[in-house]
């Protein structure tokens, strides 16, 4: 079996997640090539064929030029797979590719279980295994999914890659998030407040907690977008990613979206009343409890 | 100018889903059904930029069985001014490769000059549908649009990405969006929109009419995640958990002394 | 006979629901600590969603809707927020419906319009001092002077009193006529020159409606603001509160439904902390006779909202509805206190404010007693 990864290059920085594809080439017992649009002054810390499209002439988004690269590579590689990231970049291109190759696309694969791709159904609550019914296919990988490989250390051989086709999307730049004043990247301690504190007043609750225990407290993105947390304090793909000592979640129910900025906690405390929530399955500790009732009496027992 | 918003009817997440006889998806029975989250941005994109323009009409297009109609109802009542329902019984069984090929084979000669999808469906939760459609409509295409305005031919989004970010783009209609959460606030249908909406037309074709390709992938099983070995759960009174619980911090984390 | 919602009544429910859990629950528990009316939460935001002429044909800018769709407003509105529920209830049913029903072409373009569209709020000032439900013993008096009516009294419990703009009021207009015949209804606007208002009420629920005492002090209104006939007050009286009492009992379903809701989420919590099956046994027994009251009144309800709606006597289904409404919010709301125990009687949890909310309907628009006497003396007519 062949694999083509896809790395990603974004503003102006080579992307880490190339490595949680080769993970994925690697448990698939799988010989790959990568391919990125990128620059020859930060390559992928990978030994194998690398295809190269300068970043400077392409873009860092240009779907309709990156699939034109991207199928050149194909036609070359002949691949049984084009794996992604699940990741803006990947799923946005994912579909294109599948569609000019007239293939499947499996998206966001959480792991290979019997020579299947699983993914996630209804907010991760199932999963599903997928038969593929044509010759190649695309895939995308969730964030967090795959490890690294133990041995992908390396300098590849970089074949540079053109092409004179032209998008109708320009790509105008980055707008980057204000910066705040909270860094929940450096916190040791982090109780986060989810759906389930509902209303905004249940928001010192959490805060209480997380002051007595000497840490940040910080929010899932429900919390945010209501505006009852700002922004800098949101955990989660479109917020911050967080890696603490402990991690306490209250009230939050564990999309995927969450988990994939808190999942490196070293230790997880959840608390919340369903005791099936996909929060569960990453949690150390899981709480069945109204956290209105039951954080007060923590903090006052800590 | 004519706008096209395509939704899906999905479960509530908070429901209790069932595993259905054939073990390929959830059991439909029993299940509160609403718009899928991420097309009532979309809906209400459509209707904001419907709005702008003032001469424009709006079609809400949804495939599924007679049931979707009622989540229809709803985008129509939001503002859209027609409905196109594709009946399929089956719509579950179909992959994005179908459904997609559906949507633009129901697009192809309507000229539509933007498209509104979400991101992704809350079930399925492929994200595929929406850049395909732009795909095999030859139109550009753009996901997990989260600001979108226009002017004149002229769109300007913004997309997210990972860790806050957002890249700006620029194209010109007709063209294609995929709505992320965080685009606009979503209106509630107001009473008399509610009364209108049942004048609208809401036309039935039969998906039969507009599949012409074979599925490129099927489901093997559904199944419920095996829980994580080794999570401890704590459950009873309030004090005797909270004891419990402080007691394994200070065992198992660094942080308690 | 069609035991089913249409689409359109099902929309509204999505709708009105969502509303309610969204913009109204945030701030329900503090409006009624706090005793404060939130006009632009509570009444201008129901008139962007069309709710404030929702029965309303289009040409006087109501949506058209019918009179279930109403109930089911109501219920949802008071399912999260009683104090909503009133204030919709008592600007649609008593204030702009009346003038619907009796007012004059003039009337309606110039004070049903603006009530439909939300721009003006209503109230309805009928209880006197010593004239509760019985109509028939108003004192408020009212003199015809060349071009003006002189009104003189006060009316009291007046919900929406002080922030509404157009009241629907009742005057003696002939001391010599037989008690019932001699009695007008008004418009009056707020601040005509002589018309005034009480202190708020202090009250055990609804906290966050405001109710006042309408006080007139030769307060003169134009001739033409009579409402229907002279003499004919008692009669537009007494249907207002038929369509009055189907909004108090949607208001008590949505009431009950609310602390059956709360009972039920924190039943399932209990469970899995509950060793004892046979206290659980009995919870659930409890929630069932709730659910299955509750139900029985919503479609008590709906029956007198479908006959309002299509032209059929509903006095009596009217009186029944309200009465069977408000004992199962009253029974109910004390049954989910109690099975919240402890928690349920703090303020922390809403149940005790259901409990309190629930309470004022089996009282205004006419006490459990006078619905019993309504259906009675039907009954033996």
């Amino acid at each position: 079996m062949k694999t083509l990864l896809i790395a990603e290059y974004r503003d102006g920085k080579l992307l880490g997640s190339y490595q949680e594809l080769m993970g994925f080439a690697d448990q698939l017992g799988a010989e790959c090539a990568m391919f990125i649009v990128g620059t020859s002054e930060e390559l992928p810390d990978y030994s194998g064929k690398l295809y190269l499209a300068d970043v400077e002439k392409y873009a860092e988004y240009s779907p309709a030029v990156h699939k034109k690269l991207i199928l050149e590579v194909v036609k070359n590689e002949q691949p049984d797979m084009i794996v992604f990231s699940h990741s803006s970049y990947g799923w946005d291109l994912a579909p294109r590719i599948a569609y000019s190759l007239q293939t499947a696309q499996i998206s966001e694969v959480v792991d290979v279980k019997g020579g299947e791709l699983v993914v996630p159904v209804c907010n991760s609550k199932m999963r599903r295994t997928i038969r593929v019914k044509s010759e190649q296919c695309v895939v995308t990988l969730q964030a967090g999914a795959f490890n690294p490989p133990d041995d992908g250390t390396g300098t590849p051989q970089p074949v540079n890659i053109d092409t004179d086709a032209q998008g109708r999307i320009s790509f105008l730049g980055y707008e980057e998030v204000e910066p705040g004043g909270v860094d929940l990247g450096k916190a040791e301690i982090i109780v986060s407040a989810g759906r389930g504190i509902g209303k905004p007043e249940n928001v010192e609750i959490v805060a209480d907690l997380a002051q007595k225990l000497g840490g940040e407290y910080g929010a899932s993105r429900p919390v945010v977008d209501s505006e009852w947390v700002d922004h800098n304090r949101q955990v989660g793909t479109t917020g911050q990613t967080v890696s603490p000592k402990l991690y306490v979640a209250c009230g939050i129910s564990g999309a995927i979206q969450h988990l994939a900025g808190m999942k490196k906690s070293e230790f997880v405390v959840a608390i919340n009343t369903d005791r099936d929530a996909p929060i569960g399955e990453v949690a150390d500790v899981l709480v069945v409890a109204d956290l209105k009732e039951f954080i007060p009496v923590l903090t006052e027992k800590l | 100018m004519k706008i096209l918003v395509c939704i899906k009817q999905v479960p509530d997440m908070e429901s209790k889903f069932k595993i259905d006889g054939n073990g390929t998806w959830y059991d439909t029975n029993d299940l509160a059904w609403r718009m899928n989250e991420y097309d009532e941005y979309g809906v209400e994109q459509a209707v904001q930029l419907k709005e702008q323009m003032g001469d424009s009409d709006l079609t809400v297009l949804c495939i599924g069985s007679a049931q979707v109609k009622e989540t229809m109802k709803k985008a129509l009542a939001m503002g859209c001014d027609r409905g196109a329902h594709i009946e399929d019984d089956a719509a579950d069984s179909h992959d994005p490769f179908e459904i997609g090929s559906i949507i633009a084979e129901y697009a192809r000669d309507k000229e539509f000059d933007v498209i509104f999808t979400g991101m992704q469906s809350q079930d399925r939760g492929s994200g595929q549908v929406g850049i395909l459609v732009a795909e095999m409509l030859d139109i550009p295409g753009v996901s997990t649009v989260v600001d979108f305005s226009y002017d004149d031919g002229t769109i300007n989004v913004k997309r997210e990405l990972e860790g806050g970010i957002k890249a700006l783009v620029k194209l010109n209609t007709p063209a294609l969006f995929t709505c992320q959460l965080g685009i606009n606030t979503p209106r509630y249908p107001t009473l008399p929109n509610i009364m209108k909406a049942k004048r609208k037309e809401l036309l039935t074709i039969p998906s039969s009419d507009l599949l012409k390709v074979a599925c490129v992938q099927e489901t093997s099983a559904i199944f419920f995640p095996e829980k994580k070995g080794g999570g401890l759960v704590l459950e009873g009174d309030s004090g005797d958990v909270a004891d419990q619980l402080i007691e394994i911090l200070k065992d198992k984390t660094a942080v308690l002394a | 006979m069609k035991f089913e919602l249409t689409e359109e009544q099902n929309l509204i429910r999505d709708m009105v629901r969502s509303f309610a859990e969204t913009e109204l629950a945030p701030s329900t528990q503090s409006r009624d600590e706090e005793e404060h009316f939130d006009r632009e939460l509570m009444f201008d935001k129901l008139a962007e969603l069309g709710l404030t002429g929702i029965i309303f044909p289009e040409e006087y800018d109501g949506a058209g809707a019918d009179y279930i769709s109403y109930a089911i407003a109501l219920e949802e509105l008071s399912r999260v927020c009683a104090s909503t529920g009133v204030t919709l209830a008592a600007h649609l049913s008593l204030a702009a419906n009346p003038i619907y029903l009796f007012g004059t072409e003039e009337q309606k373009q110039k004070y049903l319009i603006p009530l439909a569209l939300g721009e003006k709020m209503g109230a309805f000032g009928l209880t006197e001092p010593s004239a509760g439900s019985d109509a028939g013993s108003t004192k408020m008096s009212a003199v015809r002077d060349g071009d003006e009516w002189i009104l003189n009294g006060t009316k009291i419990f007046i919900s929406n009193g002080g922030e509404a703009e157009v009241y629907v009021v009742f005057a003696r207009t002939d001391k010599e006529a037989e008690k019932h015949h001699g009695i007008s209804g008004f418009i009056v606007e707020k601040d005509t020159p002589g018309f005034s208002f009480g202190n708020k009420e202090k009250k055990m629920g609804i906290r966050s409606s405001p109710t006042r005492e309408l006080v007139f002090e030769n307060c003169r209104i134009p001739a033409e603001n009579i409402l229907g006939n002279e003499g004919q007050g008692f009669k537009i009286a007494m249907e207002t509160l038929d369509g009055g009492r189907i909004a108090v009992a949607s208001q008590a379903v949505g009431i009950a439904q609310g602390a059956l809701d709360e009972a039920v989420k924190y039943a399932k919590e209990r469970k899995q902390f509950d060793t004892c099956i046979t206290r659980f046994q009995g919870v659930q027994f409890q929630l069932a006779d709730m659910a299955t009251q509750i139900n029985a009144a919503r479609f008590l309800v709906y029956n007198a909202a479908y006959r309002a709606s299509a032209g059929l006597s509903y006095s009596l289904e009217s009186a029944m509805a309200k009465l069977m409404a408000s004992e199962t919010a009253m029974k109910v709301t004390t049954q989910a206190v109690q099975i919240l125990g402890g928690y349920g009687y703090t303020r922390e949890f809403p149940v005790e404010r259901m409990m309190r909310d629930a309470k004022i309907t089996e009282i205004y628009m006419g006490t459990s007693e006078i619905q019993r006497v309504v259906i009675g003396s039907t009954l033996i007519k």
